[in-house]
């Protein structure tokens, strides 16, 4: 059978993909989809703590549930705020919205 | 009512003071008569704690009434209460008697006076707070009269504030006791530190049973006494009282007789069983005392200023009182007090009569004949001139011939020649101060032709004052306290425990001293005075200008407090502002500000409205603490 | 024997895809990528048997999440003519440092850590179980996360709706 590390490995991975893509993408959206990537690793990890170290209580999974749902709420509100700013900016990549200094 | 409420009767001036403080302005006529009944009542109120006194079982034990004040877990434990012992029961005479005469006197003195309101109200506190410093059982309850005393004697003093010369006197008087305060302060801490308690009859006894070690008794008594000095205006702290004169006169003959001067010769009283405990505290006190007298005595001689001989007196006579304390004689001080107060308050309303008679005149030197114009006055103002001058068998005679009792017993023959002095130029000046105002010619004639006598109201208070200025000196004597339903004289009814009450007895050679020195005062006064003629005097002033000058201005004390301001207070002050210039404000404050400004300057530049950049700065801290965390796991 | 072929097969897939996902210089080819990397995801926890959980994944990020970017990226495309533009900002190499350093500290954590329990075989986690701890334990938060999700779409209907004037 696969042991945890191996996706511990897999998602620490995948995790550190998505802080790549955050960091360096200036498309809005992209940056939404690499912080999905990011979510989702998170997910296989609790998922696999659940299975793994904690059968009897499930918290992990039960978590993973959650985090799915906050981030389809966060996706939403994200998604709409970047088309607002889209529409007041005629952009979507996030260092050209940058007013906000001194 | 018994002794134990004594309060009441500072509770019912301190009431009406808040009346008046607050509503006097619109009640008719300022509500002058409320602080009358205030006092008045307060007056009444005395005999019935002095009947109360006298009756308590157990024959004038102190009376005792106090309550928790403050307590902090189980080792601070503040009470606060009434102690009325005979001490008390004199002063409390004192303060009713003589403030009810100046509140009497004062409805004539400040008729048509701004603010008239607000005069009886500080008066009424005036007296509260004095009547409730002598009656305090502790130290902080003490303090906290005292000060407002002093609080009361600086709105009184400042009372025409829109004259710069008041506000100054009134300011001097404030710095110059709180000086002496502030040594109050420290003693009252030190006893505390050391003794555990405010309390005063605790703080005794366990003086008494030897708690405090010699040099620490003696350094937190001198503080005290520091402060005793500043209230009652021993040399050098004297220098307050004269200009104080720049309040209205009723209010100089409260401070000067019944209130705020007095307060200092009480508080020593009141401790001198820890006094005589402390090696050297009683000489202290005693060459305080003869100092004071002494230098004031001459001064008193070159004043001009009718209000300001009287000052310099009070000054003088605080200092008897001193001395007398200084000899272990709290009766002998008391008594002093009392006669002292009586006739002074005598002299002082009598000058606030002159004052108004002849339209706000006090210059000797524009006075003079005002006898036949003011005759109450000025028969009046003969009485409480005698007795000052301590002519037999005015209340003078008697007090002062006491103290030189007390002193040659105490401390031997130098210190009552240098007192006799002392009584010799009270005696001269008090003449020179008669005769130049109300007898021989007129100085101006125009002052003489518009004096009038005064209203009953103040010519009444005058008269009741001289009738005590004759007769409360007989208290010394057996029967006549007997007869009052004292246990006895004076001395027997005041008295330190381990002296015990002893009989008054009329020593012959010093009361024969004491006589020829207030004969030999009073003629040589005359022989130069008479019929208001200066040629004699100036003619001597002539003599000596240089000594005359010293005298005239008051042996240069407030020339020499004036320097060490100018030099000292100044010169510090110049350096300090320098620092708070240059080194606070350039460098401090100004710095502060440039390096915050600068460093900002710089540091905005992090700020780049860039989202990706702070999203960066959160990935490398999240890197940062892991990597510290692993490193802390090891 | 058969588990670990299917799980290296997917694992590397998955992050071959999330790969393409942050490297691709195509938006569309990267929200594709990330539908696979997603529906990766949801075998994986067919793998582990929390098959309620794949279906989940299934649904919300195959179905509901991907569409709703597809829709976003066609509603904000600057340039309908798909000139290339500058996908990556300025920060890119820093970025992959950052990435790097990331997984360097996450997979040493995650490998130097004795984790307590059997760490060789997962155990079957069953839909009663999971159905049992949402509704009963967790039951207010499940209600809470409803109410979560409501204030997002009104908020986010009221954020990208057209306003009058505009």
């Amino acid at each position: 059978m696969v042991p945890l590390e191996n996706y511990l490995a897999l998602s620490a991975i995948v995790f550190a993909l998505g802080v790549y893509g955050v960091l360096a993408r200036r498309n809005a959206v992209m940056i939404l989809m690499s912080v999905e990537l990011m979510l989702n690793a998170v997910n296989i990890n609790f998922v696999a703590f659940a299975a793994y170290l904690d059968p009897g209580r499930i918290v992990g999974a039960i978590f993973a549930v959650f985090i799915i749902t906050v981030a389809a709420a966060e996706v939403g509100l994200a998604l709409a705020i970047v088309i607002r700013l889209f529409r007041n900016r005629a952009t979507a990549n996030v260092d050209e919205a940058a007013t906000m200094k001194w | 009512m018994g002794a134990e409420q004594a309060w009441v009767l500072a509770a019912i001036p301190a009431g009406v003071f808040l009346v008046l403080a607050l509503f006097g302005r619109a009640l008719p006529r300022g509500g002058d008569y409320l602080g009358v009944a205030a006092i008045a009542s307060s007056f009444i109120l005395f005999f019935v704690v002095l009947a109360d006194f006298l009756d308590t079982p157990g024959k004038l034990g102190p009376v005792v009434n106090d309550i928790q004040w403050s307590k902090i877990g189980d080792t601070f434990d503040l009470r606060m209460g009434i102690y009325v012992d005979p001490i008390t029961i004199v002063m409390f005479a004192v303060v009713v008697t003589v403030a009810l005469m100046v509140n009497i006197f004062s409805i004539g003195y400040m008729k048509g006076e701004p603010r008239y309101h607000w005069f009886f109200a500080v008066l009424q506190l005036f007296a509260a707070s004095m009547l409730m410093l002598v009656m305090a059982d502790n130290l902080l309850l003490l303090y906290i009269s005292w000060e407002l005393v002093g609080v009361c004697s600086f709105l009184l003093i400042g009372f025409y504030w829109e004259k710069r010369s008041a506000t100054e006197a009134a300011k001097k008087a404030f710095i110059t006791t709180r000086i002496g305060d502030v040594g109050l302060l420290i003693g009252i801490i030190l006893l505390w530190r050391a003794g555990g308690t405010f309390n005063i009859q605790e703080l005794i006894h366990l003086a008494e049973e030897g708690h405090f070690s010699q040099p620490y008794l003696f350094t937190a008594l001198a503080f005290i006494f520091i402060g005793c000095m500043g209230k009652s205006a021993q040399v050098p702290f004297h220098v307050w009282l004269p200009d104080a004169m720049e309040g209205p006169t009723p209010v100089s003959a409260l401070i000067h007789a019944a209130t705020m001067v007095v307060a200092g010769v009480y508080l020593t009283a009141r401790l001198l069983p820890m006094f005589e405990v402390a090696d050297g505290m009683l000489l202290t006190v005693t060459i305080v005392g003869l100092i004071t007298a002494l230098l004031t005595g001459f001064i008193a001689l070159a004043q001009t200023d009718i209000k300001k001989v009287l000052a310099y007196s009070t000054v003088g006579q605080l200092g008897f009182m001193f001395i007398a304390l200084g000899a272990g004689e709290p009766a002998v001080a008391m008594f002093h007090l009392m006669t002292h107060a009586f006739f002074k308050a005598l002299l002082f309303l009598g000058a606030g009569s002159v004052i108004i008679g002849t339209h706000h005149n006090q210059e000797m030197d524009r006075l003079g004949g005002l006898w036949k114009k003011m005759p109450i006055t000025g028969t009046t103002f003969l009485i409480g001139s005698l007795a000052l001058a301590g002519l037999p068998p005015l209340a003078g005679f008697w007090s002062k011939d006491e103290i030189f009792v007390a002193l040659e017993h105490k401390w031997g023959a130098w210190a009552v020649i240098l007192l006799g002095i002392s009584a010799v130029t009270t005696a001269f000046y008090t003449t020179r101060l008669f005769i130049r105002t109300f007898m021989g010619k007129p100085a101006d004639t125009h002052v003489y032709e518009h004096t009038r006598e005064t209203p009953p109201v103040m010519t009444g208070a005058l008269v009741f004052l001289a009738f005590l200025a004759i007769t409360s000196g007989f208290v010394v004597f057996h029967e006549v306290g007997k007869a009052l339903g004292f246990p006895g004289g004076i001395t027997e009814f005041i008295f330190l425990p381990h002296h015990g009450p002893h009989e008054y007895e009329l020593k012959w050679g010093f009361a024969a001293a004491s006589l020829a020195m207030a004969v030999v005062g009073i003629f040589s006064a005359a022989w130069m005075y008479w019929g208001n003629d200066l040629r004699r005097a100036t003619a001597l002033a002539n003599w000596q200008p240089g000594l005359y000058d010293m005298l005239r201005r008051k042996f240069y004390f407030d020339e020499l407090y004036q320097g060490m301001i100018d030099r000292g207070v100044l010169g510090f002050s110049y350096i300090v502002s320098w620092f708070d210039r240059y080194v606070v404000n350039d460098t401090g404050v100004d710095g502060s500000a440039q390096i915050t400004g600068f460093t900002g300057g710089v540091l905005k530049y992090l700020q780049t409205g860039r989202v990706p950049n702070y999203a960066m700065a959160v990935a490398l801290g999240v890197i940062g603490l892991a990597l510290a965390g692993l490193v802390v796991r090891g | 024997m058969a588990t670990e072929v299917i799980w290296w097969i997917f694992a590397l897939g998955i992050i071959a895809l999330s790969a393409g996902v942050v490297f691709s210089r195509s938006v569309i080819h990267s929200a594709i990528f990330l539908i696979g990397s997603l529906a990766g995801v949801g075998v994986m926890f067919v793998i582990l048997t929390v098959e309620f959980l794949a279906l989940t994944q299934f649904l919300i990020y195959g179905g509901a999440v991907t569409v709703l970017v597809l829709l976003a990226l066609m509603l904000t495309r600057a340039d309908p003519s798909g000139r290339a533009e500058k996908v990556n900002g300025p920060q890119a190499p820093f970025a992959l440092l950052a990435g790097i350093g990331v997984a360097a500290v996450l997979l040493v954590a995650a490998l130097s850590t004795e984790w307590a329990g059997n760490t060789e075989s997962p155990t079957n986690i069953a839909i009663e179980a999971i159905s049992q701890r949402l509704f009963e334990d967790f039951g207010l938060p499940f209600i809470l996360a409803s109410v979560l999700l409501l204030v997002a779409l009104v908020g986010a209907i009221i954020v990208a709706r057209q306003e009058e004037g505009e």
